[in-house]
């Protein structure tokens, strides 16, 4: 017999999961809408933050929150630095050449952060309370509501960014860098700050995911959820994410919830490789991506 | 310079490894007996390996600032394998060439892996808390040595315990398993199966994918079965996730348990208050009170000469490596009592080691018998409970289902003997 309020729960929380998940793809959407990359070292970042931020709570002793800003700004800054001493040699090189770059970053990440800060895993703790919330029989996970929420405030600030001068600027960019520059637009200076921003979406994500699991190394496997979600929604597409990241979250959840008493477990993780597989066989621009014509 | 994630790893290999190496020379013209200690310190058993080292490291140098044990010296070669096979392999192999009567790679697949190797050179493979729960059975894995209680003994225990809340019976109760989905978490099944019959409880398994970051759709399942007990059985991120989704769920802590992979860190990430009356499997005492502990504190440590950081000296984990450091040392003394001129071969420390009777460490372990038959040591543990600040036990030390646990080793032992898997 199907317990509907077990769908209904693990439907409501799939879709809070899946707006968390939304920021690492944020981040991808970031980078990929103004240098045409897929940053695959996003995970690594978000893990990184998620140190930067338990590092500065814990020498300076604030709350979380307090710090949070600050471990924002100063991985705004990591993401400048990468693209100025890393990826801006790599302009003239092949981007299979820059998208590997992004993959040994992430390695190097994913190796260095645990061996710095020690692996054992990190409280990260943004003051929710743990005890259950009941709607009715409907319990609300507190932690992913809340990392949820957050998510959309910050999905719905950056379509708004890419309302304004600033973000005019990166779509331009982002259109053709070639006829921007002909205008004036400063592409290098777009770029970076693409990558600034993308550092601060992955920052969100690694604070909101480490106060939900803790801090470590797992963190960096957020990538592959945040790669299927920008996939599906289309790479350029930042409201595309808020929609796949919604499909994603749900169709995990409920898939762990139908399917893994049938199957034995482990779907999971296979939806997230099937959301890719299918939407890159099957519409390779995604839900909301552009598709883009070329002369040849 | 570019540094790359091997060259790092490498480097803190190297780094974990030069005082082992200084350490040796200081040992050169003295009786040593040499053990190999490759484990993983940079990827997958992180959350237990420098811990459980530390303490390893920190009783021996107790052993050899008194003078050593039977006449010898006892020296550890530190390394990081990192959970490969092929680097614990060569490492295996190096401490092979080196003298190496001895091996613990705290690491499963890595355990396995070199069983037929450990067993062909007549090296002791420690298999402590890791491996093959089989390898209790000495009469078919002759160096393979658990010196601990297997993932089956500690299953029984869990679910004694839960029969002694319940008033001795768990008929009609409910019971959900929520694991892993690897060899390791799903390792302690058959035996739960097994029980669940004999019993009369209903057992629910709710496997999740590794490493287990993201439990959140899989424990709403657990809540909705309505268990009345549930044991989750992980490592590492699993277990702190678990536990988290746990509380979150509003599962009663006091009928919830895991096994020995628990600690007082996870407590800290999870939150020492939520955690409140969670329950897990201690195979020796936790904290600093044990004698051997205050004798290393006061004979190590406070002479600078601790392998790590003293706030780590006392946790759960630090003890276990304690506890097989201890447990080596006495096969040692056995095996100089039995032979006192050697020669130090693998086989010379095996008859030390299977000699061992009663064995307490000062208080720290269950007594532990360790023949060459039974090479879990007789299969005792106890349950703690966490209550808000630290472990504290609420069984003496105590078997349980050692029948059924047996019924398993031999089966799955005797289809090793025909099949060599």
């Amino acid at each position: 017999m199907i317990d509907w309020i077990l769908l209904a729960e693990l439907g409501v929380n799939g879709i809070f999961i899946g707006m968390m998940y939304s920021l690492i793809s944020l981040g991808l959407v970031l980078i990929y809408k103004t240098s045409g990359i897929v940053n695959l070292a996003q995970g690594a970042i978000a893990m990184t933050a998620g140190y930067v931020a338990w590092a500065l709570a814990t020498v300076s002793g604030l709350p979380v929150l307090v710090v949070a800003p600050i471990a924002m700004a100063v991985m705004f800054g990591f993401g400048l630095m990468i693209e100025r001493i890393a990826l801006r040699r790599m302009i003239g090189h092949p981007v299979l050449m820059t998208i590997m770059l992004t993959l040994g970053l992430e390695i190097f990440l994913r190796g260095l952060l645990p061996g710095v800060f020690g692996a054992a895993v990190k409280r990260l703790d943004l003051g929710i309370p743990q005890a259950p919330l009941f709607v009715g029989e409907l319990l609300l996970n507190r932690a992913t509501l809340t990392g949820g929420v957050i998510a959309l405030v910050l999905l719905l600030a950056s379509i708004w960014f890419f309302g304004s001068r600033q973000g005019v600027v990166m779509r331009a960019v982002a259109d053709d860098q070639t006829a921007s520059w002909s205008v004036g637009i400063r592409v290098e200076r777009a770029i970076a700050i693409a990558w600034g921003m993308s550092a601060m979406a992955a920052t969100a994500a690694g604070i909101l995911w480490g106060a939900t699991q803790g801090v470590d190394w797992s963190l960096s496997l957020l990538l592959i959820k945040g790669l299927a979600i920008a996939i599906l929604g289309g790479l350029d597409s930042i409201r595309g994410v808020l929609f796949a990241g919604v499909i994603v979250g749900v169709a995990e959840s409920l898939a762990t919830g139908l399917l893994d008493p049938i199957v034995g477990g482990g779907t999971r993780d296979v939806i997230a490789s099937v959301i890719i597989l299918g939407t890159l066989l099957l519409k390779p621009h995604g839900l909301f991506g552009e598709a883009h014509i070329e002369r040849v | 310079m570019k540094m790359t994630r091997r060259t790092f790893v490498a480097s803190a290999a190297a780094g974990i490894a030069a005082p082992t190496i200084c350490t040796t020379g200081a040992f050169a013209q003295e009786k040593v007996v040499r053990i190999s200690a490759p484990q993983d310190f940079t990827r997958i058993y992180t959350f237990v390996t420098s811990e459980y080292s530390q303490g390893q490291r920190d009783y021996f140098t107790l052993i050899n600032e008194r003078g050593g044990v039977g006449g010898y010296k006892l020296v550890i070669d530190v390394s990081d394998h990192a959970n490969d096979l092929p680097r614990a392999i060569e490492a295996y192999e190096r401490g092979k060439r080196e003298g190496a009567v001895a091996i613990d790679p705290l690491s499963t697949p890595v355990a396995r892996a070199l069983v037929p190797r450990a067993l062909e050179d007549k090296i002791n493979l420690i298999t402590a808390y890791s491996g093959r729960s089989d390898a209790a059975d000495g009469s078919v894995f002759p160096y393979v040595l658990p010196l601990s209680i297997n993932y089956w003994s500690q299953a029984g225990l869990i679910v004694e315990q839960f029969k002694r809340i319940e008033k001795g019976s768990l008929q009609g109760k409910k019971l959900a398993f929520v694991h892993i989905d690897t060899p390791f978490g799903k390792e302690p099944l058959p035996i739960l199966e097994v029980l669940a019959k004999r019993e009369g409880f209903t057992l629910n398994a709710f496997p999740y994918t590794p490493p287990g970051n993201d439990q959140s759709a899989i424990w709403p399942q657990v809540r909705r079965a309505r268990p009345d007990f549930t044991v989750f059985w992980g490592a590492a991120v699993g277990q702190t996730v678990a536990l988290s989704e746990a509380i979150r769920n509003g599962l009663p802590m006091d009928r919830v348990s895991s096994s020995v992979w628990l600690s007082e860190s996870d407590m800290d990430v999870v939150g020492r208050a939520a955690a409140k009356g969670v329950m897990k499997i201690e195979p020796c005492v936790g904290g600093r009170e044990p004698k051997i502990i205050k004798d290393i504190l006061a004979e190590v440590v406070g002479k600078g000469k601790g392998a790590g950081p003293e706030a780590k000296v006392g946790t759960g984990y630090y003890n276990y490596g304690v506890q097989m450091a201890s447990l080596i040392a006495e096969g040692v003394r056995m095996a100089a009592q039995k032979a006192p001129n050697g020669p130090v071969t693998g086989p010379w420390l095996n008859a030390g080691l299977t000699a061992i009777k009663n064995f307490t460490a000062e208080g720290l372990l269950p007594p532990t018998t360790i023949t060459p038959d039974d090479h879990q040591g007789g299969g005792m543990g106890r349950v703690a409970q966490w209550d808000g600040n630290k472990f504290v036990p609420i069984t003496d030390w105590f078997t349980a289902n050692q029948d059924v646990v047996w019924d398993e080793i031999r089966k799955y032992s005797a289809e090793f003997k025909k099949s060599g898997k």
